[in-house]
């Protein structure tokens, strides 16, 4: 095979390049810590979501001292609990599941981003530092009233921040 | 030197056009162009609705009627008008190449029947959608991702269509084997090659959709399955759906490697590095379906890493072809007498919409490979799924890439087919130039609004409770940018159906160039012959299937599986609601029941 | 083709233009990416991290 020298030059360019690309996101995942969402949850039945304990009732919890979890679902066409309240300066770890068809819940302005798929938990954790208010929308079409699924999340200051009774 | 190589075709047509050599495929040819340019018509007059809706300039549809709009938009762009352009150019490759007619024309037709047919049952239910007058719809995307539910009449045109490119498929390859009887030493010639790789690769993904389609879905909308698993069919779709956007490229890819070097006045650079592209193609297109899934709960991280890695060396034939299609070009440059490291630029024909709109289709193919880079990385996902970089992404690839090629390649083609004149080569070059330009300015719109956050797939990307800030300029600026250039690109597209028609209405005429395409600067005689063993190849391709698939299926089914926990089908009534929380719930009250019983 | 002044063959053809043009194109890829990548997402806000690692 016949190979012209620059076109050797150039595919060792493009190896080069693909291994960079692949490195970088090797860093981000450990050197930055960046974690995909998984497997780690086990599937859960839509049709019966309020009988269970985590998504019956949509809340946020204190689960340490600045260590806070968010049981959300979201179906056509909002998100739930609304607005999503959590304090600055915390780890937050959201599970969200869907009631009905296939949502995302993606924070505006933010890597904070994934698919509700039914039948699944997605679940992700992320550092909110300074107080401020997020968008929060559905971009995965979900049905003819998409476009008007929104939610708020809200970075409270730490001295405003109390958790709403359940009683 | 190579005065041999490749001019098997310019022995073959001895000066006369595809028409006048082989008119029964002409006839067919023709037929699938047409049916091509209906569909982009068609679908790119409601990419404009879509553009003056999301941006708020003019909005004559319902917001909840806008998804009919896009899943018309989609299905016949993204399905119906690339492939039966693809049929079209890979019947012409295979004879033009072969030299032979097809075996048999009573089948060709068959196919492309059951091609037009299942597009036009799929297209029923979609229509249905944007009026309450039937109770039909099938406003489900382009993803029909379930529980989203669509009319049974949908499926089984989708799984019809596939059927018909099976059996083109099949009629190809029959003509393939007629040829290798006859003659049984010779090497696989080049377009012919590119047509068995592509083949490959389309049977071995297709199937998953056609399984999703057949065993789940077209069941479940008929009541007879109560449930699916979402994540299982979204799987099986994207199993599908990555190597799908190489089944439209693939022709492309051709006709860069065919056509523009001898529109340039030069050779193919190397024939054994075309072959070399599009065994890549064939072995790596389908195991990265997953990389669609990077944000997906139920897969595990491990997974989405091996789509990436297989994603990422998938880059290597596309920037292989940058190369040799470059360089094919500046052969072409340097022989009309161009020189300089820059300069031999100047000496292309760029009054040539042929080789103009094929040359700025690579040009923003090049860009698209930024674009397709950065979704190929797996954790960067975050920043850019399902918001508007992704449109703004694949509106340079099938939208430019793939469209504007056609578009260029038609120039040439309808001469060769229907045997009259192009009706006006100035028009032609303002078309394609115009069509570069408009999407210069939408798809860098799309792009800079994705990565704040601008959702992909919305009749309203306003929100009440919050407002989408970009980092850079305003938002009425990229929504104008988006607005001017899906207006130019619409004008274009115009342009080209004025074209292509008036084309059609002139006389015949015998003064045409032959059918030919480009010969090459290093022939087949330098491939390694083990290039030409497609059952070592598909082989290959198939174990790399099962190694990236085979566990995350297991998974997927030994969690949820088969059938569920996939929760009530939720069938889409478009534009019998109002888009308000209590009227979807009391929508779900409604209709639930009513679903899981058949409702149709 | 008429409008062709010489024949080049393949052993007196180095494809300077394409070289250098590509070049350009593997320094663009290899900018935008890092500011991509370092810049845009991993300095963005709210980075998903796991206890994974």
């Amino acid at each position: 095979m016949n190979v012209h020298t620059y076109e050797k030059v150039w595919l060792g360019a493009a190896m080069v390049l693909i291994v960079f690309f692949i490195a970088s996101v090797t860093y981000g995942a450990i050197g930055a810590g960046v974690a995909m969402v998984d497997d780690s949850e086990e599937t859960i039945d839509p049709d019966t979501l309020g009988e269970d304990d985590r998504f019956g009732d949509p809340r946020v919890e204190q689960v340490g001292d600045d260590e806070y979890e968010v049981y959300a679902v979201a179906r056509t066409f909002v998100f739930q609990p609304d607005p999503i309240e959590v304090p600055e300066d915390s780890t937050v770890t959201f599970y969200i599941t869907s009631g009905d068809v296939i949502h995302s819940f993606s924070v505006v302005g933010t890597n904070a981003n994934v698919m509700v798929i039914p039948g699944e938990v997605a679940t992700m954790t992320v550092e909110v530092d300074e107080p401020g208010e997020y968008g929060i929308v559905c971009n995965e079409y979900c049905g003819p009233g998409h476009h008007d699924m929104e939610g708020l999340l809200v970075v409270q200051p730490e001295d405003e921040f109390e958790l709403e009774d359940d009683e | 030197m190579s005065a041999e190589t490749g001019s098997a075709t310019g022995v073959a047509s001895e000066g006369r056009t595809y028409i006048d050599q082989f008119p029964g495929e002409a006839r067919l040819v023709r037929t699938a162009f047409w049916s091509s340019f209906v569909a982009l018509g068609i679908g790119g007059l409601m990419g404009l609705v879509q553009v003056l809706h999301r941006a708020d300039v003019l909005r004559v549809i319902d917001s909840t009627d806008y998804y009919a709009v896009l899943t018309l938009h989609g299905v016949l762009l993204a399905l119906t008008f690339t492939i039966f352009f693809l049929v079209g150019i890979f019947t012409w490759a295979i004879t033009t190449s072969l030299d032979r007619g097809l075996e048999d024309l009573r089948f060709t037709w068959a196919w492309y029947g059951l091609m037009a047919g299942g597009t036009a049952l799929a297209a029923i239910p979609i229509l249905g959608g944007l009026t309450d007058a039937v109770e039909m719809s099938a406003s489900v995307l382009f993803t029909f991702y379930a529980p989203l539910q669509a009319h049974p009449l949908f499926y089984l045109g989708l799984a019809l269509f596939v059927v018909g490119t099976w059996l083109a498929g099949l009629d190809w390859i029959r003509s393939y084997l007629a040829w290798r009887r006859e003659n049984p030493d010779e090497r696989i010639p080049l377009p012919t090659f590119m047509v068995l790789t592509t083949l490959g690769f389309w049977y071995l993904s297709s199937l998953g959709v056609a399984l999703a389609v057949v065993v789940f879905l077209l069941p479940w909308s008929l009541g007879i399955w109560e449930q699916v698993n979402p994540l299982l069919t979204r799987t099986m779709f994207w199993y599908f759906g990555h190597p799908v956007v190489y089944f439209w490229l693939m022709p492309v890819y051709m006709m860069w490697y065919l056509m523009l070097p001898k529109v340039s006045g030069g050779k193919l650079f190397s024939d054994p590095l075309a072959r070399v592209v599009f065994v890549l193609f064939l072995v790596l297109s389908t195991p990265t379906g997953i990389h669609h899934q990077y944000l997906d709960p139920g897969i595990a991280e491990g997974f989405k890493f091996i789509a990436m890695t297989n994603t990422m060396f998938l880059l290597l034939p596309s920037l292989l072809t940058a190369f040799t299609v470059v360089a094919s070009m500046e052969h072409g440059a340097r022989q009309r007498g161009g020189t300089g490291t820059f300069g031999w630029l100047r000496a292309l024909p760029w009054r040539d919409p042929v080789f103009t709109g094929m040359a700025l289709a690579g040009v923003m193919f090049a860009a698209a490979g930024f674009s397709g880079m950065v979704n190929a990385g797996m954790n960067i996902n975050y920043l850019v799924h399902n918001t508007f970089w992704i449109v703004g992404h694949f509106h340079l690839t099938v939208g430019t890439a793939v469209a504007l090629t056609f578009m260029a390649v038609t120039y040439w083609f309808l001469p060769q087919v229907s045997g009259k004149r192009l009706w006006n080569r100035s028009v032609a070059l303002a078309q394609v130039v115009l069509w570069f330009v408009g999407m210069v300015l939408m798809s860098n719109a799309m792009h800079r609004g994705g990565l704040d956050s601008v959702p992909r797939r919305t009749a309203e990307p306003q929100y009440r409770g919050f407002e989408i800030e970009p980092t850079l300029g305003t938002m009425a600026e990229l929504d104008a940018q988006i607005v001017l250039g899906g207006t130019i690109l619409f004008v274009s597209l115009v342009l080209f159906l004025v074209v292509v028609v008036m084309t059609g209405l002139g006389d015949r005429v015998d003064d045409l160039p032959a059918n030919e395409y480009a010969e090459t600067l290093s022939g087949p005689e330098d491939a390694p012959l083990v290039l030409d063993n497609l059952k070592l190849w598909v082989g290959i391709a198939v174990v790399l299937v099962v190694l990236a698939y085979a566990l995350p299926l297991a998974a997927i089914v030994d969690r949820g599986g088969l059938f569920g926990p996939g929760g009530s089908p939720f069938p889409v009534f478009v534009g019998c609601l109002e888009p308000t929380v209590s009227a979807s719930v009391a929508f779900l009250g409604d209709h639930l029941p009513a679903a899981v019983s058949g409702w149709w | 083709m008429s409008s062709i002044e010489r024949e080049i063959g393949h052993d007196e053809y180095d494809p300077v233009g394409t070289l250098a043009l590509i070049g350009l194109y593997f320094l663009l890829l290899v900018v935008l990416w890092t500011f991509t990548y370092f810049v845009e997402f991993l300095g963005g806000d709210l980075t998903v991290v796991g206890t994974l690692l």
